[in-house]
């Protein structure tokens, strides 16, 4: 039951109401004065009409003042309705239903809050007058989508049938502004009916401020399709890799975080993991009230390349989104040529032993993505580079003539080198053969007792390298590391990445085409320095391996969510061409690549599905575009919170709209509306009728 | 009372009553002749008419000398002038000094009051003036006397209108000091208690006076023709005030002042008083004439 006004800046006039009563506190003001004989006449007059007087003199003033109050009103016109429902008089009326089609909607109301959400958008439709006009809005658009106000019901039901459960959030902004901008036009009466389960996600982000436009005399009811009992609540939180990197037939460790909204405890929620359709494994998981737990799953990728993923949680009676997509990207094993320059009879005393330990600690085929071949210094001489990422020369003496040409090639297409230095190790040879590749000038060799060796003082935790390190232990590992011999270098172009204590460069860096030199300065065994035997030694081979092969160890992406745009950065050739995206439904998008700075960029805006969108690059743009090939897209997790806005909170944000919320069950009880201008005509009449009456009287 | 050009004499007045008799409806004496019949013998005696002897007359008025003549028995009669004794009782209380529109109360009165005792000198009637407030102002017996006028007129432009009214009193007073028993007209606006004023009036009906009232109102006091609210500060009592919105009150106003004057007329009517409301928006010459025409 309410009542609003069709032209509200009339009610100004209701300040006019005051007017009878001021002029009556003037007149009594204004007092002249009169001699006059006939005094007693006057009192006995008063006295005999005291009560009376007394009596009408307020009926007047009260007449007066309502005559102006109904006026005021009768001007703004004002419309009596009661119930939800609309519209059983009031004239024509222009009608916007904002239909809440956010995730959320499916586990509102009686456990099919959606349905009931349309059902009651059907009865309002089919309460509309011939000549009332109606536009239903869902509320995950973007505002730019044409809306108009329509008459046909028909066309308006099958609207409302064609609008689906959308997985983002709902875009309250853009929904409210989208209904002041349709019933922006001259009408009767307005009306905004918004349908929703008042989820606090939506609301969150909202605010009036962001509208273009507000009417705050256009009524706005929220029907709330409120729930009956509180489910169990809760979803995926977070997925990511557990495990160093991802390789084809590589333990693939996945932890997944499961987010629990509710008050009481899930309880023994099975976590399923399945991997391009495939069910890989699954698990029990409990989660605490208003916490959360972590599960972790471990599998294998048969193939490299890109995969699709994800996890399900199963448990009757959950609200909440269940299913959280993911992508993996596997690599295929990093080849790396390990040249040693010191062979040993003894393995262990090799120079190359403790280094390819480290590429492969257990030293079985699938156990490490790194996939390392070790050759002596006379196998350079034959040595072909193709198919490997990475080529380490360990104490190499000095490089093969015939071998220069092949590593300059192999540098400028990509490939990675890693030098170490030894007691064998010819600087002067390298500095003559590859200086212009060469991280800085080599000097002289340093050599003291172990005793007297240098700690390493710092190093550069930002590279991509080291940014591991970043790890405490690994940390204090690579400066508890001693170094007693080393060959000096002189600056070169880029500052060192490892630096030792004295001020000496222990590790330095130098791009060479598409490809790059990590040059370290001491030896890869003991012999010179004790780091093999540091924690941090593995990690630290590893890292630079991976980096001087391109720096792409596999990946596990969880996606972006609803709504959000992708972006993927592309190759400059490929500026001008198109990027098709097949959708989760099977649509397919074309997306234009534009120019971006120095590089191209493709900027995908439709994700108005959860699943996985896939990508294929132009003819011509496959190979190495570093292009994903495939990305998730997930619902907010916050849209599988049931928490609602309440009342309060709802009319701060509001304010100045008032809004008021009806159950949705109040629909059905149906409404009628009446204008009360006619009402209030009469009642002026008569009150002016009846002032003049008594005005003669007096 | 202002001078100037004031004229109590004013001849439209004049001619409007000289056309008039003033005739006594009551004569306490009994004498009356001419148009002004009294059971009393005047002094003044002169021959009006014979008429034939009818049974009953008394002898002694049979004309001996109109038997010898036409041989038929004649009575003679008579016309005495009455020995009228008029009283003007002038209230010249300040609640008279109030003018609406023009001519005050008292200036009104005082025009009636002359003109009435030039009337009654003219007919050869003894007038006398009482001006009176809350004591007796002045006081001028009767006397037949023409250029008895000039006194009286002299009396009533003495003084203005002031002082409390005390109507009853006086009344009382006044009929203590008339030994002889005349016409007493009154000319006030009555703003005392009813009941002494009729007290006071009914001591010269008790002692065989006939009495005359001229209430005079003026035209404000009976219509209350004022707008917004007002204080409303009597003219006599300092003291007493009122706020008041005319329009609100005047219906009850204009019923409280009828209720008066009807009471007034009631209770004089009861006493045989003539009673007169005059509006000082009246003309004065048809107020008097209206009034002499009734008595007539």
């Amino acid at each position: 039951m309410s009542v609003f006004f069709l032209y509200p800046v009339f009610l100004l006039g209701l300040l006019a109401a005051s007017l009878p009563v001021l002029i009556h506190l003037l007149n009594r003001r204004k007092l002249k004065r009169i001699r006059f004989p006939a005094v007693r006449f006057i009192l006995l007059s008063q006295k005999r009409i005291s009560r009376s007087y007394r009596l009408r003199h307020w009926i007047l003033l009260a007449l007066r003042t309502l005559a102006v109050v109904f006026l005021a009103l009768l001007l703004a016109n004002p419309i009596f309705q009661t119930g939800a429902g609309l519209f059983a008089g009031g004239g024509p009326v222009s009608l916007v239903v904002l239909l809440d089609n956010s995730l959320s909607m499916t586990w509102s109301g009686d456990g099919n809050g959606f349905k009931q959400a349309k059902d009651a958008a059907r009865l309002l439709i089919s309460a509309l007058n011939d000549d009332d006009r109606a536009a239903i809005v869902p509320t995950n658009i973007t505002g730019k989508e044409p809306f108009r106000l329509k008459a046909q019901k028909d066309v308006l039901l099958r609207e409302l049938d064609a609008i689906e459960i959308a997985d983002g959030t709902v875009n309250l902004e853009a929904a409210l502004g989208k209904a002041y901008e349709l019933l922006n036009v001259p009408a009767g009466q307005k009306e905004i009916r918004f349908i929703t389960d008042m989820g606090l996600t939506g609301w969150d982000q909202f605010s009036l401020a962001g509208l273009k436009q507000v009417d705050p005399s256009i009524p706005l009811k929220l029907i709330h399709v409120g729930r009956k009992q509180t489910p169990p609540n809760g979803s995926i939180k977070e997925i990511r890799l557990g495990s160093p990197g991802i390789g084809a037939n590589l333990p693939l460790q996945i932890d997944v975080t499961v987010a629990n909204f509710g008050e009481s405890e899930l309880k023994d929620v099975l976590a399923q993991l399945s991997i391009d359709g495939q069910n890989k494994e699954q698990k029990l998981i409990s989660v605490p009230g208003k916490s959360e737990s972590s599960l972790r799953f471990q599998t294998r990728l048969s193939q490299p390349g890109a995969h699709a993923g994800q996890v399900t949680l199963k448990k009757a009676g959950l609200a909440g989104n269940p299913t959280t997509n993911f992508t993996l990207d596997a690599q295929e094993k990093l080849k790396v040529l390990v040249v040693d320059g010191d062979p040993q009879t003894s393995v262990v005393q090799s120079e190359t032993f403790f280094l390819s330990r480290a590429l492969n600690p257990s030293g079985e085929r699938d156990a490490s993505i790194f996939l390392p071949t070790v050759i002596l210094t006379d196998g350079l001489n034959t040595a072909t580079l193709d198919g490997y990422q990475v080529l380490i020369l360990c104490n190499v003496a000095a490089l093969p003539e015939s071998f220069t040409a092949k590593l300059q090639s192999f540098l400028r297409q990509g490939g990675g080198v890693l030098i170490f230095a030894g007691d064998k190790f010819q600087a002067d040879s390298y500095n003559q053969k590859i200086a212009r590749d060469l991280p800085g000038q080599l000097g002289e060799k340093k050599l003291g007792p172990e005793a007297n060796a240098d700690k390493i003082g710092k190093f550069a935790a930002k590279h991509p390298a080291l940014q591991f390190l970043a790890d405490p232990i690994l940390e204090e590992s690579i400066k508890s590391a001693r170094v007693w011999g080393y060959f000096r270098t002189t600056a070169g172009g880029q500052a060192p990445l490892i630096t030792l204590a004295n001020g000496d460069a222990l590790l330095l860096e130098q791009n060479v085409g598409a490809g790059r030199i990590l040059m370290m300065t001491s030896s890869a065994d003991r012999d010179w320095t004790d780091l093999p035997l540091k924690t941090v030694y593995l990690p630290l081979i590893q890292s630079l391996a991976q980096y001087l092969a391109g720096g792409n160890r596999g990946a596990l992406d969880g996606g972006i969510a609803v709504g959000a745009a992708k972006e993927i950065a592309l190759p400059p050739t490929l500026v001008g061409k198109n990027l098709r995206v097949t959708k989760p439904d099977k649509q397919t998008a074309e997306v234009a690549i534009t120019a971006e700075k120095n590089r191209a960029v493709a900027s995908i805006e439709e994700n108005d599905r959860a699943g996985i969108y896939r990508v294929s690059l132009p003819v011509g743009g496959e190979k190495n575009a570093g292009a994903p090939q495939m990305y998730a897209v997930n619902p907010p997790l916050l849209e599988s919170r049931l928490d609602e806005i309440s009342a309060r909170e709802l009319q701060a944000k509001l304010s100045p709209i008032r809004a008021e919320v009806i159950p949705v069950d109040a629909l059905k009880e149906g409404g009628k509306r009446t204008d009360l201008a006619l009402p209030l005509l009469a009642l002026l009449i008569v009150t002016l009728l009846i002032e003049g009456w008594l005005g003669q009287r007096f | 009372m202002p001078n100037g050009d004031k004229n109590y004499f004013d001849p439209k007045v004049l001619a409007g009553i000289s056309n008039l008799a003033l005739r006594a409806r009551w004569v306490v004496e009994g004498l009356m002749s001419g148009i002004h019949r009294s059971r009393a013998k005047g002094f003044s005696v002169e021959f009006e008419e014979h008429r034939e002897y009818s049974p009953g007359d008394e002898i002694r008025r049979i004309d001996w000398k109109a038997l010898g003549k036409f041989d038929r028995y004649f009575i003679k009669e008579y016309e005495d002038e009455t020995n009228l004794r008029a009283y003007l009782l002038m209230d010249a209380s300040a609640s008279m000094n109030y003018a609406s529109d023009g001519i005050t109360k008292f200036d009104y009165g005082c025009t009636l009051t002359a003109s009435l005792a030039y009337l009654i000198l003219k007919q050869q009637d003894a007038a006398g003036l009482v001006t009176f407030s809350d004591h007796i102002e002045s006081f001028i017996p009767p006397r037949a006397k023409r250029d008895y006028l000039t006194q009286i007129l002299g009396a009533l432009e003495k003084r203005g209108a002031a002082g409390e009214t005390n109507v009853g009193k006086i009344l009382e007073d006044i009929a203590g000091q008339v030994k002889r028993r005349g016409l007493i007209v009154l000319v006030s606006d009555l703003l005392d208690e009813p009941e002494s004023i009729l007290n006071g009036l009914r001591q010269f009906r008790f002692r065989g006076n006939d009495v005359i009232v001229f209430h005079l109102f003026d035209q404000a006091e009976l219509e209350l023709p004022f707008d917004g609210n007002i204080l409303f500060e009597d003219l006599e009592a300092a003291n007493l005030q009122v706020i008041a919105d005319p329009r609100a009150i005047r219906t009850t106003y204009k019923q409280v002042v009828q209720e008066f004057i009807n009471d007034m007329r009631k209770q004089c009517r009861d006493n045989t008083i003539d009673y007169q409301v005059i509006s000082t928006a009246t003309p004065l010459d048809q107020a008097l004439a209206s009034y002499l025409s009734w008595r007539g």
